[in-house]
């Protein structure tokens, strides 16, 4: 090599910034640390309500990771998480990764009646068109959804976090159960994850659309007599679900009763509802913050999603595959 | 032509609605438990004109949330033209980069409603004449200046003893066109400084334009949101031998303790309008009303 020639440095692999806004500090601050990042929260508020973003450091021809859960409040939440990602296209940034581990709004996904918004289409091509490269998420309420934009969608699954605590338990008589007809595919893979896992068990719930948040549970398909029940399902909201799903599997003969869920949204009086239940243990992860009361039930345990975040973020930096490693 | 309203200013498409000789077409917006929200149009829009009112006032973010998720609803259900009416627009005064590793709110937000596919927009009063060409679709800018014109000419006011006040530079070509309007009122503008930090508001002099003896001053703005600005500027006019300001501003945004501090200033009035709906606990014994509705009903007969 002559002695003039430009030499261009390697790519510094470890060189990416990570940014939060005010939805899961406490998770985005345990990625950081596991990756031994520097976190920045650049987000403050107007007097009137607006958001701003200011403050962030240099971005320009960096890798930009924004580790943001669009949960309650979503509205705010997904306003600053666009927000941050046109500050971050604005300053120049090479790669806007979107770390979104729960999707507000995925319930909407379709026109379940005339006339309505199919509303997380709308929020999928917000972030698209506020200038994200890529999205990355955590058990997506319908996997359709990545089909709403044209940027890359990797979804993870909570299992790779719950399912090394459910492990724990060695648990002898137990059949996985779906407390919905939806919910079949991932009870089925949870069940050929967990060896110990005997069969599945479906629990039939009918949703009435013009009545939100209510639901009964109508019959169930499988026997579940004097077995251990391990009930899956994406996200716990007002527990409604779950806490039916659970009285007709004891109708049924259940023995004992374990919830593994990915999203603990836990509105209105969830945390309660589950308590005055006959549900042994709820297993959850904390890819929504949590709050004081969640934390100190005493049928809650929670198994943190934040290696295999800190691991999938690696990984995209340095272009290894997600499905080989982190896919359980 | 079938109006739908967000549930950020009722009363004000309501109004609009009855100028129009039609009815407000009813919107389902219902909240769930974790906080979001789903829309319904609960008519047949297949081939219609549709009309959207909906400020985007605080909270500005489930304002703006539920006119994408209207507008979006609408044009899959077939309608053939979606107009939005947004009397006051959020994040308006978040337009440019102001400091390094800023967002440009307002261009997230415009984009989003080009995206879910509004078809053209009624704004009014907008803090910068530079924003309606951030959009791609066509825009209507509308001002209740007339509005003001009318109320200043029936109270008497426009007579040598009074003068029109920005209070800042910006507000300039506003006041040329009130003053205008009045067969050439006297105007000037106060030099304002703004902390970025902390964003308080201090104003020094008067920066164009004098006070000659006149004894009563309108202060003209586009919003009052903390009321800073205004007290700010009205204490220069005191200091400058006034003895009578009215206040006139389009969107009462009102955060904080702005209606207190206004009621307790030294200031005989204030005058707004209905781009944003003022709640009881926030109306004050100097506070008017006026409306705009009549404004927008003559744009949206024309469309």
């Amino acid at each position: 090599m002559a002695k003039n020639d430009i030499v261009l440095e390697e790519q510094d692999l470890n060189d990416y910034i990570l940014l939060t806004g005010r939805s899961n500090t406490k998770l985005a601050q345990t990625i950081a640390d596991l990756l031994q990042k520097e976190l920045c929260q650049p987000i403050s508020i107007f007097a009137d309500g607006e958001i701003r973003v200011k403050g962030i450091p240099n971005l320009r021809r960096r890798h930009v990771f924004i580790i943001q859960p669009t949960s309650p409040s979503a509205n705010d939440h997904i306003m600053e998480l666009l927000f941050m990602i046109d500050a971050a296209k604005r300053a120049s940034a090479t790669e806007i990764i979107a770390v979104i581990p729960y999707f507000g709004y995925s319930r909407q996904d379709r026109k379940e009646m005339p006339r309505v918004p199919i509303s997380a289409s709308v929020v999928a091509k917000m972030i698209e068109h506020a200038g994200a490269d890529r999205i990355l998420t955590l058990d997506i309420h319908s996997e359709q959804q990545e089909g709403f934009v044209r940027i890359p969608w990797d979804n993870l699954y909570g299992s790779y976090s719950l399912i090394p605590e459910i492990k724990k338990r060695s648990i002898a008589n137990m059949v996985v159960a779906s407390p919905d007809k939806g919910g079949v595919v991932r009870a089925t893979a949870y069940a050929q994850r967990l060896h110990e896992a005997k069969s599945i068990a479906i629990v039939y719930k009918e949703r009435d659309i013009n009545v939100n948040n209510q639901s009964k549970s109508l019959g169930m398909i499988g026997n579940v007599k004097g077995k251990d029940i391990l009930l899956v399902d994406d996200i716990i909201d007002t527990a409604g679900t779950i806490v039916n799903a659970a009285a007709h599997l004891r109708e049924h003969g259940a023995k004992s009763i374990r919830v593994a869920a990915t999203h603990g949204i836990f509105s209105r009086n969830a945390i309660e509802q589950i308590n005055n239940s006959i549900i042994d243990e709820v297993i959850i992860t904390d890819s929504v913050k949590l709050s004081e009361e969640v934390l100190k039930s005493p049928k809650i345990t929670v198994a943190s999603v934040a290696p295999l975040l800190a691991s999938a973020i690696k990984k995209i930096r340095t272009g290894e595959s997600l499905s080989r490693d982190l896919i359980l | 032509m079938k109006l739908f309203s967000g549930s950020s200013n009722s009363s004000l498409s309501l109004k609009i609605s009855k100028l129009l000789h039609i009815s407000v077409s009813p919107v389902d917006i219902h909240v769930f438990p974790d906080g979001e929200k789903r829309v319904r149009i609960n008519d047949n829009v297949v081939g219609q004109q549709t009309v959207v009112v909906q400020s985007t006032v605080p909270p500005v973010d489930n304002n703006y949330m539920e006119l994408f998720f209207i507008v979006d609803a609408l044009k899959r259900s077939g309608a053939e033209f979606v107009t939005a009416v947004v009397p006051y627009l959020g994040y308006q005064r978040q337009d440019h980069v102001f400091r390094d590793g800023e967002a440009v709110s307002l261009e997230v937000v415009i984009k989003t409603l080009e995206r879910v596919g509004l078809d053209t927009i009624i704004l009014c009063d907008l803090h910068s004449i530079k924003i309606p060409s951030v959009f791609s679709i066509p825009v209507t800018h509308v001002s209740a200046l007339p509005i003001f014109a009318e109320k200043i000419k029936q109270e008497n006011w426009n007579d040598k003893n009074t003068i029109l006040i920005s209070p800042d530079m910006g507000g300039i070509r506003r006041i040329k066109i009130l003053s205008e309007l009045l067969d050439n009122m006297a105007f000037a503008a106060i030099e304002k400084d703004r902390d970025l930090q902390s964003g308080w508001v201090t104003a020094e002099s008067l920066g164009e334009g004098k006070i000659a003896n006149q004894k009563r001053a309108i202060i003209v703005d586009d919003m009052i949101s903390s009321g800073k600005t205004i007290i700010a500027a009205a204490e220069v006019l005191i200091k400058k031998g006034i003895e009578e300001i009215i206040v006139f501003a389009t969107h009462p945004i009102f955060s904080e303790k702005a209606p207190r501090l206004l009621e307790n200033a030294n200031i005989k009035k204030v005058f707004v309008t209905d781009t944003v709906f003022v709640p009881e606990d926030k109306h004050f014994a100097k506070l008017e009303i006026l409306s705009i509705a009549a404004i927008i009903a003559k744009e949206l007969e024309t469309k």
